[in-house]
């Protein structure tokens, strides 16, 4: 769907260039805000008015942001708990989506149908709704203040949708191309990795993108679920920041974390647009 | 908003998995050893969904009945706690302020959305790389936005203020968190500045899958552009338009990070969400079974959004 | 496939089911002793609260210097320490020594996460020569759980370089809400970035070590001795509240106190832009090491005359979830010794001892008399749910602070927070 009518834009093309370029502007003036904030020497950062652009480039802000131990717990800790986390919750959300979303389209079972519809019934509650007892779940199993627990979460709360994402492509596979591979003397689960999973791929990366972006960017478990500062992820580190030392808070070192925060996000969405926004338009209008 | 969003999607149309053709000739073995092989590959989702999912959800309506202080002793009240929400002025008042936050949002969401889906709806690179610009911000993160959005608008030191001041259309000294207008308008355009991309690429999706014949016909027959978007697009965009305002109403509803990050609740306790108070009430007051009673009720407001969701998708279906 | 995960299942909600009647802490050995008499070894945890990261770690290492245990040090964000330390230690994740601003000790207490040292405690040489205030924060329903670990205490502290600009007596600091106030709008006319007072408006824990001064200075109170009755609606509050309320309606605090969360307070006092705000002790040691502004520190006074101060700072605990209470308790008895005490005095901290505070801490520097003078005078509110009722920053207390003082109607606001904070006193922690 390319070629429109130029009858049906809505303005004309000046007005459109204009307005748009404005309004990308717009949207991208706090980025510019982050990004320069947090190169700016710390003295700077710190001055009433801001300057609007840096005086000078400095790693200051960096600097201080990573060096900033709090009890052993330092800035580079919890990027680390951050990657680990979600990069975790990723990986285990591929392979128990793929997994499970073979099993209810191709390998049926009693109740398959019903699970599969208690499965999809997850949407319906976010876990916002059920942290008081998902807290005290993990409680007694031991997992709150264990990033294995909040990795646990994470895969959980993203799973349905995985199912949800793939479950289009493996049922439009035909069953005969499986078959075939079966006939060949495939195993069933060397066939899903043969045959089913090359179709899958595209699903694969849209479910793996959305549960690492939900999983680097969520803030309110991981507030409630770790206790030490060693096992806070990215956003709630940005929280023990904007708190600060001594009741002074440090804006450059936040904006610096803040940066760090984002800079990856854009990074993958930038590289694999592509995969994350199809993604997003198969889970949501498919 | 944007991740809860996302997992809200419909699974109305064809939720039910295709029934795989079965070959004739197969052995009574071959169907168990698949069956069975079929239950083992969906136990490990299955099983994390029922620790942390479906158990949860049962464990909360049981501490809803409960007296359940984080530390100290359990003891059975009834409906005690359900009660004691409807006398809870704060709850009330933070129900209350989370309608207002929906009503205000929702509306806005779809405005700007399709503005942007209209605006970008053009061949062309240049609306390929604008789109790509408007959708940015999706990506990052609520606790991210929260705080780059805190700082642009602090008083004294934020840019944003800086640059209005400089345009003559603010004062340095400034205090946008100081009221409750203002605070909830900041809060507002970050949200916006977060969301509208998605809603705009919904939307766009939702456009492209309009025959262009329709609106070329209806040009034709001398319909203005506006009667055109009124009486074609419109009432064709309605399933899309639907979906997001479920989106928007679901994620609205659940506000949580926003507020505690950029307003803390205040001025004076005035944007304090549901989930906030029970947060408040669980993790800083420590009275978990009171907590499980909020949550629960919150549960089936969102399963009655959910519910309606369901029922405008399957008779769009229909159409 | 299916019966295992049913059992699993089945397993999991049991242990539900069996643990949950006792939710509370997991609790280790209950000896202080050395099992072998010996001396204590091991490692053991500590946690503590952002404002201590200066002093915490050059005292662990000290103590590790000279001990066969070692001590680690974990800094905790204090708006996030009630509740960390409340669910770590219900999870039994918690650190084996707590370092607690007093004002939790009573809740932490009765909910049993602290160990019982009432017998140990009483055995200290100088156990009545420690502060007298955090003792009895230490204390419930008789028993001893705490000692005392560091004090704070509330002054006014203002800017003599300001005070001049102003044709105001650096050598005479204000002694009465009003003095204050016309001390406050004189040097609110030296320019448009120079305030007379600023304060936290949203922060319930800076505003009951900074505002309830003024109150008790007055004469009265905000909750009774006992714990019992809530006190926001008294004549003597409504004054307080009134005289921040003309300090804020003269233009004198600037519009970011209003929503200050406490992080923007001390900033402005550093870079010289406020003539007076109320802090405590920890405060003079940034001031000396900035050595930016010239400052004065005054008693707080009441409507009239009169000064009062708060009675803060920390009493260290030993955690019933602790599993190495002999070297715990070790720390916690050497953390209130002279050698501890006098660290902390160098290190511009005001120990808890009435018999070194004078040779040790009063001595460095004449401003430093006040304090430790505070330190045998200075009030603390009592009561187990304090946290809900004046820390938590969206609780009665600091609501009522920031709508009577930036809002309209005073005694409205009192009336609400005193309903709220009654109803909160009678529901228990």
């Amino acid at each position: 769907m390319t070629s429109l009518q130029s009858s049906l834009r809505p303005v004309p093309r000046a007005a459109w260039w204009i307005i748009n370029t404005s309004l990308a502007a717009l949207v991208l003036y706090p980025f510019w805000v982050v990004l320069s904030q947090s190169i700016k020497s710390p003295a700077e950062a710190a001055a009433a008015p801001p300057t609007l652009f840096p005086g000078s480039f400095s790693w200051g802000n960096f600097a201080k942001l990573f060096t900033n131990e709090n009890g052993g717990a330092g800035f580079i800790q919890q990027l680390g708990n951050s990657v680990l986390v979600s990069v975790g919750a990723t990986l285990l959300t591929i392979v128990l989506s793929t997994l499970a979303c073979y099993g209810f389209a191709r390998l049926r079972f009693r109740g398959s149908n019903l699970l599969f519809f208690a499965t999809l019934a997850t949407f319906m509650i976010p876990f916002q709704a059920v942290i008081t007892p998902l807290y005290l779940v993990l409680h007694q199993i031991g997992l709150t203040n264990n990033l294995l627990g909040l990795m646990l979460v994470y895969t959980t709360f993203n799973l349905p949708f995985g199912i949800f994402l793939m479950r289009n492509s493996f049922a439009a596979l035909p069953s005969s191309i499986e078959e075939a591979a079966l006939v060949d003397g495939c195993g069933v689960l060397r066939a899903m990795v043969r045959v089913l999973l090359p179709v899958a791929i595209p699903g694969v990366i849209s479910t793996a993108l959305f549960t690492f972006f939900a999983s680097w960017n969520e803030f309110f478990a991981a507030l409630i679920l770790m206790t030490d500062q060693s096992k806070y992820t990215l956003p709630v580190a940005l929280n023990v920041l904007s708190s600060g030392t001594f009741g002074t808070l440090d804006w450059g070192a936040l904006q610096a974390g803040v940066a760090v925060t984002i800079v990856p996000c854009i990074g993958i969405y930038v590289l694999l647009q592509k995969y994350y926004v199809g993604g997003m338009l198969t889970g949501a209008m498919k | 908003m944007a991740h809860n969003t996302i997992v809200t999607a419909r699974p109305g149309k064809s939720g039910r998995p295709s029934v795989p053709m079965r070959p004739l000739k197969r052995r009574r073995t071959l169907s168990t050893s698949r069956s069975r092989l079929g239950a083992m590959v969906v136990s490990p989702a299955l099983i994390l969904l029922t620790v942390f999912f479906f158990l949860p959800v049962v464990l909360m309506l049981w501490m809803s009945l409960n007296r359940w202080p984080l530390l100290g002793k359990i003891s059975f009240i009834g409906l005690g706690n359900y009660s004691a929400a409807f006398q809870d002025q704060d709850f009330l008042r933070a129900a209350g302020f989370t309608l207002l936050y929906t009503l205000i949002m929702t509306p806005m969401l779809l405005v700007i959305g399709v503005a942007l889906a209209l605006l970008i709806r053009r061949p062309g690179k240049a609306s390929r790389v604008f789109q790509s610009i408007y959708f940015l911000p999706v990506v990052v993160g609520f606790a991210a936005a929260g705080y780059l959005w805190l700082f642009m608008a602090q008083p004294n030191i934020g840019p944003m203020l800086d640059l209005l001041t400089r345009a003559g259309l603010a004062s340095h000294s400034d205090n946008w968190f100081g009221t409750f207008a203002t605070a909830l308008g900041i809060v507002c355009a970050m949200v916006v500045w977060k969301v509208a991309g998605m809603q705009m690429l919904l939307l766009n999706s939702g456009l492209q899958s309009i025959p262009v014949e329709l609106e070329e016909a209806a040009r034709i027959d001398g319909a203005t552009r506006t009667q055109v978007f009124r009486y074609i697009i419109l009432p064709l965009l309605r399933p899309t338009l639907a979906l997001l305002l479920v989106f928007s109403v679901a994620g609205s509803l659940l506000a949580f990070d926003q507020f505690y990050i950029m307003t803390s609740g205040g001025p004076a306790n005035q944007t304090i969400t549901a989930v906030y108070h029970i947060y408040r009430v669980s993790f800083q007051g420590f009275q978990l079974g009171y907590g499980a009673a909020l949550s629960a009720l919150l549960m089936i407001v969102l399963a009655i959004v959910s519910a309606v969701q369901m029922l405008i998708l399957r008779n769009s279906d229909h159409n | 496939m299916k019966r295992t995960k049913l059992a699993a299942a089945l397993a999991l909600a049991a242990s539900l089911a069996l643990t949950a009647t006792g939710c509370g802490a997991p609790s280790g050995s209950d000896s202080l002793q050395a099992s072998s008499g010996g001396e204590p070894s091991g490692t053991i945890t500590l946690w503590a609260r952002d404002s201590q990261k200066g002093f915490m770690d050059i005292l662990a290492d000290a103590y590790n210097k000279s001990h066969k245990a070692q001590v680690q040090v974990t800094i905790v964000p204090s708006g996030n320490f009630v509740q960390k330390f409340g669910t770590a230690s219900a999870g039994g994740s918690g650190p084996d020594v707590a370092s607690i601003d007093l004002v939790y000790l009573p809740y932490f207490a009765s909910t049993g996460v602290l160990q019982d040292i009432t017998d140990e405690a009483a055995k200290l040489p100088y156990k009545d020569k420690l502060s007298p205030s955090h003792a009895r924060l230490s204390t419930w329903e008789d028993k001893t759980y705490a000692l005392p670990f560091t004090a704070e205490a509330s002054v006014l502290f203002y800017n003599k370089e300001l005070f001049q600009k102003a044709g105001l007596d650096p050598a005479k600091p204000p002694a009465s809400f009003e003095e204050i106030l016309n001390a406050a709008k004189k040097i609110r006319a030296l320019g448009p970035d120079t305030y007379g007072f600023t304060m936290a408006g949203q922060c319930g824990g800076c505003n009951i070590f900074e505002f309830t001064p003024s109150v008790w200075a007055s004469g009265g109170d905000v909750l009774s001795a006992d714990g019992k009755t809530a006190k926001l609606d008294s004549p003597e509050v409504t004054k307080a509240l009134t005289f921040y309320k003309q300090m804020h309606d003269a233009g004198v605090m600037p519009e970011a106190a209003k929503t200050d969360s406490g992080t923007a307070q001390p900033a402005l006092v550093q870079a010289g832009k406020v003539g007076m705000v109320v802090l405590g002790a920890f405060f003079t040691q940034t001031l000396n090491t900035d050595k930016k502004i010239d400052y004065g520190i005054a008693p707080i006074p009441g409507e009239t005359g009169g000064s009062a101060s708060f009675a803060g700072g920390d009493n260290i605990a030993v955690t019933t979830g602790s599993k190495n209470k002999p070297a715990a308790w070790d720390f916690v008895k050497w953390a209130t010794g002279d050698e501890a005490q006098t660290l902390l005095a160098k290190n511009s901290i005001v120990p808890v001892r009435t018999d070194l505070v004078k040779s040790v801490y009063a001595s460095a520097d004449p401003r430093n008399e006040i304090f430790s003078k505070a330190l045998e005078t200075g009030k603390t509110p009592y009561s187990v749910v304090e946290n809900k009722l004046f820390n938590d920053n969206n609780g009665p207390w600091a609501t009522m602070i920031n709508e009577a003082v930036f809002g309209g109607d005073v005694q409205a606001a009192q009336q609400k927070a005193q309903q709220s904070a009654q109803q909160i006193i009678q529901t228990g922690p």
